[in-house]
């Protein structure tokens, strides 16, 4: 964006529309990978955007606007499952084995975001950042405002903790 | 990273919102920018009011101070009238005291 500030090259409607577009995957699959449902994603990915709306003028740089949304969206989905005492239950289910290669990778993905999805609020949302956005241990720490210490603890306690239960699961 | 990990990278990969997202948050803004709109505006009849009440009160209070005043100014007229009713009460017993000794005498 060079010299410009980004509250002044996004005043007009349509270059907040290009905001939008630019990082709507990033804001949404946040809130979905944490909620594991898709209305509720939404609802809270409008909601950060709604609130960026309002505090543009607060941004200094792209860079300051991404931290933003990623800060944002972590707290409002943290937020909207404690409110919806949402932790999906994670059952050890019959599957039948997928028709073809493409499906059983999918298979595979599927099963693998159930599992994230029944972590701890604070394990589930670390792991995201880890792997959704290739965040560093100590970007997620500035982003969630804990420790270096504390968010390397958790992502290896929720590894250990994804690998048993994938590892239970084969073995069924 | 190992192949666990790089499961979960692709378990995790971003994913779009329905088609259209961007217009329905750009219809939302809209819709909030209404509202507070109305908000600073419909605070105006409710402002109005406020103003009137306190202007009935300030003339309520201004018409009772000087109605204090009045009474004041009364109350102290009629002092002043009491002290000289005094004064010359004391001065003519004075007199008659004066006239009883020099009768006496």
């Amino acid at each position: 964006m060079g010299s410009t500030s980004v509250a002044e090259s996004a005043a007009s409607a349509m270059s907040f529309e290009e905001l939008v577009e630019k990082h709507q995957a990033m804001v949404f699959s946040l809130a979905y990978h944490f909620l594991h449902d898709r209305a509720a994603a939404e609802e809270v990915a409008q909601d950060v955007f709604l609130q960026l709306y309002f505090h543009l003028e607060e941004m200094d740089s792209p860079v300051h606007i991404v931290f933003w949304l990623r800060k944002v969206t972590a707290n409002r989905s943290i937020d909207e499952a404690r409110r919806r005492h949402r932790r999906a239950e994670v059952g050890i289910e019959a599957a039948g084995d997928p028709a073809s290669p493409a499906a059983a990778d999918e298979w595979v993905n599927l099963r693998l975001r159930r599992l994230i999805a029944s972590l701890p609020e604070r394990q589930r949302m670390i792991v995201i950042l880890r792997y959704q956005e290739d965040l560093e241990p100590v970007e997620i720490a500035a982003l969630l405002e804990v420790s270096v210490n504390t968010v390397k603890s958790q992502l290896q306690r929720a590894l250990i903790l994804l690998r048993e239960k994938a590892g239970v699961e084969k073995r069924a | 990273m190992d192949p666990f990990e790089e499961h979960l990278k692709n378990a995790l990969r971003r994913e779009e919102p329905r088609a259209g997202f961007a217009g329905r948050v750009r219809a939302r803004i809209t819709v909030q920018e209404k509202r507070t709109r109305r908000a600073s505006w419909s605070s105006l009849p409710r402002l109005r009011w406020a103003l009137g009440i306190l202007l009935c009160v300030g003339i309520v209070a201004g018409v009772s101070y000087r109605h204090d005043q009045v009474e004041r100014a009364r109350g102290e007229a009629a002092k002043q009238q009491v002290y000289v009713a005094l004064r010359l009460a004391g001065a003519k017993m004075q007199l008659a005291e004066l006239k009883v000794r020099h009768l006496s005498e």
